[in-house]
């Protein structure tokens, strides 16, 4: 449950103001109706309504809290001290994860290339090749 | 059935490649190369324990059938693993794709059941010759460099294998491929060896490389044996060697960051693959019985869950045409299904409880904690929120959620959707209900994975890691997709060094050039000095020929009289 929530964090349009979000609404609502998607899909689009993202993060933020709690209420086993502080595996995890998009980010300053750096040796700048694919859209087009 | 026995689990691949042949094109040849492996792994599944298939060849007794605990549990995952990857390429119709998918398979297995380092050699180099055709398949100019570099790497691992055998031939006098001992040249040699198939630090680009660049079906069947091939020769040859914790640790750590900027998402998923394989050596280096076992049962897990995330990226892309990050996105509402899978991949390779990851990885850790490795311990965990990072979320998320790419493809086809489903399955099958997989492990399993204090640590660990992605994506701070790639350390041997001879070359041919220059200037100018002298104009020419010729009689006598007068005085 946890998993699934947070994949939708990126819709930062928690709508401003009342007005918005009744727009927002409408529009998904339209966009909803003119695309045919298959049972399960319109069941996920749950995710992309405005306002949804931010539920599905607050949720993940009690689900941590309880998590967090939780440590107090059993008797903790571990080979290292460190393990038995409450809240240790949260911490390093919420601490490392925050580490390491930072670090990513800054190694990307200085090891992005385009696409074609590699020439004709590499298939980065190549398509895939098209008899190869079954490329055909949900509504048949 | 009794003659199935009898014949070597590599040979029935290698048997069933002309038969192929034979069958019509179409659902025939599909149909072979779904029971192939299913008879192949109903024999392994019935082997009785120990040595069979000896041959002798030029003096030496090669072990083609070494079965223990060990090779058994990789024979019958290799087996597996070219059931599921043939069921997704159902819709190939490509001879020589499958050709190589039989003989890879094959190879691999072959190699697994090898009692010897000469029979390892071969089929090590044979799975090298076979999978190099499932890159060239994709036909085009950079798949053919690309198949090219794999094939240098994956051949010199293979002659680096050879002359180490050769070498602890000298040593030892045997060729029997048992544990080593690291210290003479043959045993580094060996490791050399096996380090490059298992992608060592510095020695693992051929994985970002290669797997991106095959075909869709090719890369499933390609990740699923060569580094798993490596796990097992290393389990099989150096477990305990101290180095393997630190190698491993390093494995995990550095591919983290660069799977994380990553845009194509099969080179994301290739460099989580180094990261995966490093959990593993540790699990070899470390050595006891228990951490074994979890390397084992990793090495099963993974090739499981990884071949269902690149099953997925690679429906995305059969129905898109692209598996860049960049160009996909909102992909959920017209491939659910896909997506589902896609998110059990996703949970297993996080280790998540209740899926494979968890009862798999979890022995490996504890043991590194239980032998007093802290800082390994702890670089484990954090490789541990590293993997969520960039298999656990960022391969979902930017596949089928994220921004809408306003790609609408049609679900993925029926026998993709099987192919994934028992990869899906079987990983949340091995998470719940983990005895079967470790009653197939080379040790008894002494280990409990669902304890209180273990179930809530990982859950911590994976919920505050997520929360931190939602913190870091509603603040803007996630680095977002963009095209173009990655310099890793190949930029020496594709880039830098072709560079460097290029110069050397220039400068050389230059050098040349005007050595050359001089060189002819001064035969030359001797020419025309001779010419000046003794040429229609010159000074010798005046008095030519009678005069020169009275000259040199002079001379001539003038020496034969001083010679007649030294000899007789």
């Amino acid at each position: 449950m946890a998993r699934k929530t947070s994949k939708r964090t990126s819709g930062k349009a928690a709508g401003k103001s009342a007005l918005d979000k009744t727009k927002n609404k409408a529009a998904h609502r339209r966009v909803q109706r003119n695309e045919k998607l298959p049972a399960l899909g319109r069941m996920m689009s749950w995710v992309d309504k405005p306002g949804n993202a931010g539920k599905i993060f607050w949720a993940l933020a009690v689900v941590c809290g309880m998590l967090f709690v939780a440590d107090f209420l059993y008797e903790k086993h571990g080979h290292f001290d460190v393990e038995h502080f409450p809240g240790f595996y949260g911490i390093y995890g919420f601490v490392m994860f925050t580490i390491i998009i930072l670090a990513a980010k800054t190694l990307r300053i200085f090891v992005l290339r385009p696409e074609d750096y590699y020439g004709n040796k590499a298939v980065d700048r190549e398509e895939y090749p098209a008899d190869q694919l079954g490329k055909v859209t949900h509504d048949g087009t | 059935m009794m003659a199935l026995d009898l014949i070597p689990t590599a040979f029935v691949f290698f048997a069933a490649a002309p038969i192929l042949l034979l069958l019509p094109h179409g659902k025939a040849r599909a149909t072979w190369l779904l029971v192939l492996p299913a008879l192949a792994g109903w024999q392994v599944w019935s082997l009785a324990p120990g040595a069979a298939g000896q041959v002798q060849f030029f003096g030496f007794t090669l072990e083609l059938m070494r079965v223990d605990k060990l090779s058994r549990v990789f024979g019958l995952i290799f087996c597996l693993a070219a059931f599921i990857g043939n069921l997704y390429a159902w819709h190939v119709r490509d001879t020589v794709q499958q050709i190589a998918a039989l003989l890879y398979a094959g190879a691999a297995i072959g190699a697994v059941f090898a009692g010897d380092l000469l029979t390892l050699f071969f089929y090590w180099e044979g799975t090298a010759i076979a999978s190099v055709f499932l890159v060239w398949a994709r036909r085009t100019e950079g798949a053919y460099y690309t198949g090219m570099r794999y094939l240098t790497i994956q051949i010199g691992s293979g002659v680096a294998l050879l002359v180490g055998a050769v070498l602890f031939y000298r040593e030892t006098g045997t060729i029997a491929f048992d544990r080593m001992t690291l210290g003479s040249p043959g045993t580094w040699l060996i490791f050399l060896s096996f380090g490059v198939k298992c992608a060592f630090p510095l020695l693992h680009n051929w994985v970002q490389d290669t797997y991106p660049a095959a075909t869709i079906t090719g890369t499933v069947i390609l990740q699923s044996f060569t580094t798993k091939l490596a796990i097992y020769a290393l389990a099989r040859g150096f477990a305990g060697t101290e180095i393997l914790i630190y190698i491993g640790a390093v494995m995990t750590l550095f591919p983290i960051f660069f799977a994380e900027i990553e845009n194509d998402l099969r080179r994301v998923l290739a460099y989580s693959t180094n990261n995966q394989l490093g959990f593993m050596v540790v699990g070899i280096g470390v050595g006891t019985d228990m951490a074994l076992n979890g390397a084992v049962s990793h090495a099963v897990a993974h090739v499981l869950f990884k071949g269902l995330l690149f099953m997925t990226v690679g429906a995305a892309m059969f129905r898109t045409g692209t598996s860049k990050a960049s160009e996909l996105g909102g992909l959920y509402r017209t491939m659910p299904l896909t997506t589902v899978l896609c998110l059990v991949g996703a949970a297993a390779i996080s280790a998540f409880p209740l899926f494979s990851g968890f009862v798999t990885k979890s022995l490996i850790i504890d043991q590194t904690a239980a032998q007093h490795y802290p800082i390994i311990w702890a670089a484990l965990v954090f490789a541990s929120a590293g993997v969520l990072s960039h298999s656990g979320i960022k391969i979902p998320f930017f596949t089928f959620f994220a921004h809408d790419s306003g790609k609408r493809p049609k679900e993925a086809p029926a026998h993709m959707l099987l192919a994934m489903g028992l990869a899906a399955f079987l990983s949340i099958f091995i998470g719940v209900y983990p005895d079967p997989l470790y009653a197939l492990l080379p040790y008894a399993v002494d280990f409990v994975p669902y304890t209180t204090s273990h179930v809530v640590g990982q859950l911590q660990l994976l919920c505050f890691a997520l929360l931190a992605f939602g913190v870091l994506m509603r603040n803007g701070i996630h680095p977002p997709e963009i095209r173009g790639i990655d310099l890793d350390f190949d930029w020496t041997y594709r880039r830098f060094l072709p560079d460097v001879i290029a110069v050397v070359a220039m400068q050389t041919s230059r050098l040349w050039a005007r050595w050359e220059q001089f060189g002819i200037g001064t035969i030359s100018r001797m020419i025309s000095g001779l010419y000046r002298s003794t040429g229609p104009e010159g000074r010798f020419a005046q008095t030519w020929p009678t005069g020169v010729m009275v000259l040199w009689i002079a001379i001539l006598l003038g020496v034969t009289l001083i010679l007649n007068f030294a000899s007789h005085g």
